[in-house]
């Protein structure tokens, strides 16, 4: 992320920066939000679809992380806590949606995945003119994964997180993650095939 | 509570914090008056509110960013919390503050009692960085 | 929901096998069975559209959170700012002078950023009382009293993340010497005791 903090020293590494925050240095801290706000806003708009929600995830993720940083072991493990802490944020939004959604509709079967279905899940005309309408396709496919097999996808094909945090993050093994990975891509790939 | 007049002026908590801040904050060395947490809780709870009712008294404390000050029979006592330059040395700073301060203070009529010092920070001149 | 069972095609590979040997030329098997051949047409595709969605993402201006969000975060940073313990420097009849664990710790790494090849990482300052007489350092009732005092004893412990390939003796002994002359000019009293820990080496 080329967004500094004001007199950032550029090849300080993300290990230090972190154990400076953990002494409550505020400029060390303040890196540290530049660096991951967008990281975690991409990741929480595309779990929560709400642009709203996912500034408030950021919010609280980061602020949660102020506080408990201090207890953080590793300083090297700042990444992988910070992206834990966001995705289980989502995934409790998510679950409290779809309890608020099953008082009020009859039933929203997430895991119920034929591709058609793609074309009748909410669109967000915002932000869909600007991009190809392909992806607005592979967009409107992720929104029809279950919020757990989003979460690993986007984890790992957006962000890049490895199988063996994703699994700490979504409490499963690593090779459950890479069998829901496999579902996530299937599911996705196989709505794509029906598209024209 | 009376506000007896000292010699033709009342001299409030309040006149005496901001006589401190003012003071300490034309000190060379001084970037700033640091607000501390207690401060902010300060702002926000009960205190707060009857600070605003009643901001500064003859006797009483007077709390604001970074300066807390109390007058007791006569005495005023200050408390400042700031941060220094790194190009002066932080003890001999705050030494120039509390002799400066009880300068001050003594203008006023007031006696100058202790004045506490916490240097809360010190920092490059440019402000915060990550060194 | 089994969370293990990964999608198989009608040959019986799994899409996990063929989406890893993706960017490679298909296999004798994959150009010979229709089933491998549609799912590698797919994933090739969906291959091309998560990289280009990945891109997009990272730089669509309107996928970036508002710019309140930061000062929002900052805002409860500095209201719960931790400085660390507070060291009494001075303490006089006419007032005390404290300073911060963390404006020691800041001086510390102001110090420790003139030596090339070091991050200073976490600070502990740890403080033995000051004497207030001109006796032994190790008097436990040395705390502060109306009298002037001589300074506290300092015990510092930064640990360090050094560069790869630094001759690491030498560098904690220049920080140690470049530390013991900060203190005494940036806050006034003697540095006591710095402890050096490297705890890694930082990638350059």
């Amino acid at each position: 992320m080329g967004d500094h903090g004001p007199g950032f020293e550029p090849d300080l590494d993300e290990g230090s920066i972190v154990a400076r925050a953990q002494d409550g240095d505020l400029a060390a801290f303040e890196h540290l939000v530049l660096t991951y706000q967008y990281r975690l806003f991409r990741l929480a708009y595309r779990m929560l679809n709400d642009r709203g929600e996912a500034e408030d995830i950021v919010q609280e993720t980061l602020t949660t992380s102020w506080c408990g940083l201090p207890m953080l072991a590793d300083a090297d493990a700042f990444g992988g806590w910070i992206y834990r802490l966001a995705t289980n944020k989502c995934l409790d939004v998510l679950r409290k949606r779809s309890a608020h959604a099953e008082s009020i509709v009859d039933s929203d079967d997430m895991d119920a995945i034929p591709g058609a279905r793609a074309r009748s899940v909410g669109w967000d005309p915002a932000h869909e003119a600007e991009w190809s309408a392909e992806q607005d396709g592979l967009t409107a496919l992720l929104k029809t994964l279950p919020p757990a097999q989003r979460a690993c996808w986007l984890l790992r094909e957006m962000h890049g997180r490895s199988y063996a945090e994703i699994g700490v993050t979504l409490k499963i093994s690593p090779t459950a993650v890479r069998g829901t990975l496999a579902r996530a891509r299937h599911q996705i790939a196989e709505g794509m095939s029906q598209w024209r | 509570m009376s506000e007896a007049p000292l010699q033709g002026s009342i001299i409030t908590s309040q006149l005496i914090a901001s006589l401190a801040a003012r003071t300490t904050l034309e000190t060379p060395g001084v970037l700033r008056l640091e607000p501390t947490v207690q401060g902010f809780l300060a702002r926000l709870g009960p205190a707060a509110l009857r600070h605003l009712r009643n901001p500064g008294s003859q006797n009483g404390t007077y709390r604001h960013d970074g300066v807390t000050a109390t007058i007791s029979n006569g005495t005023a006592r200050v408390h400042l919390d700031i941060a220094t330059d790194i190009a002066f040395t932080a003890l001999d700073v705050a030494e120039t503050v509390q002799r400066r301060v009880r300068e001050s203070i003594s203008h006023t009529g007031l006696t100058p009692g202790a004045i506490d010092i916490t240097i809360l920070a010190i920092e490059h001149h440019r402000g915060p960085t990550i060194m | 929901m089994a969370l293990d069972d990964v999608p198989r095609l009608g040959c019986g590979r799994s899409i996990d096998s063929i989406w890893a040997t993706i960017e490679r030329p298909p296999t004798a098997h994959e150009e010979q069975c229709d089933h491998c051949q549609t799912a590698r047409t797919r994933l090739e595709r969906l291959s091309e559209e998560t990289r280009a969605l990945r891109e997009s993402d990272v730089h669509d201006p309107a996928l970036k959170p508002g710019p309140g969000i930061k000062d929002a975060i900052m805002d409860v940073a500095r209201a719960e700012v931790r400085r660390g313990s507070r060291i009494l420097l001075r303490s006089a009849d006419n007032g005390t002078t404290e300073i911060s664990e963390q404006a020691l710790s800041s001086l510390v790494r102001f110090a420790a950023a003139a030596i090339p090849g070091v991050h200073s990482r976490r600070c502990r300052i740890e403080i033995r009382p000051a004497a207030s007489s001109i006796a032994g350092e190790d008097d436990p009732s040395g705390t502060a009293g109306n009298a002037t005092t001589a300074g506290p004893r300092l015990i510092v412990n930064l640990r360090v993340a050094a560069a790869p390939g630094i001759d690491i003796p030498l560098m904690a002994e220049v920080l140690r010497h470049e530390i013991s002359n900060a203190i005494p000019a940036g806050v006034g009293i003697g540095a006591g005791t710095v402890n050096i820990t490297v705890e890694d080496l930082y990638d350059v």
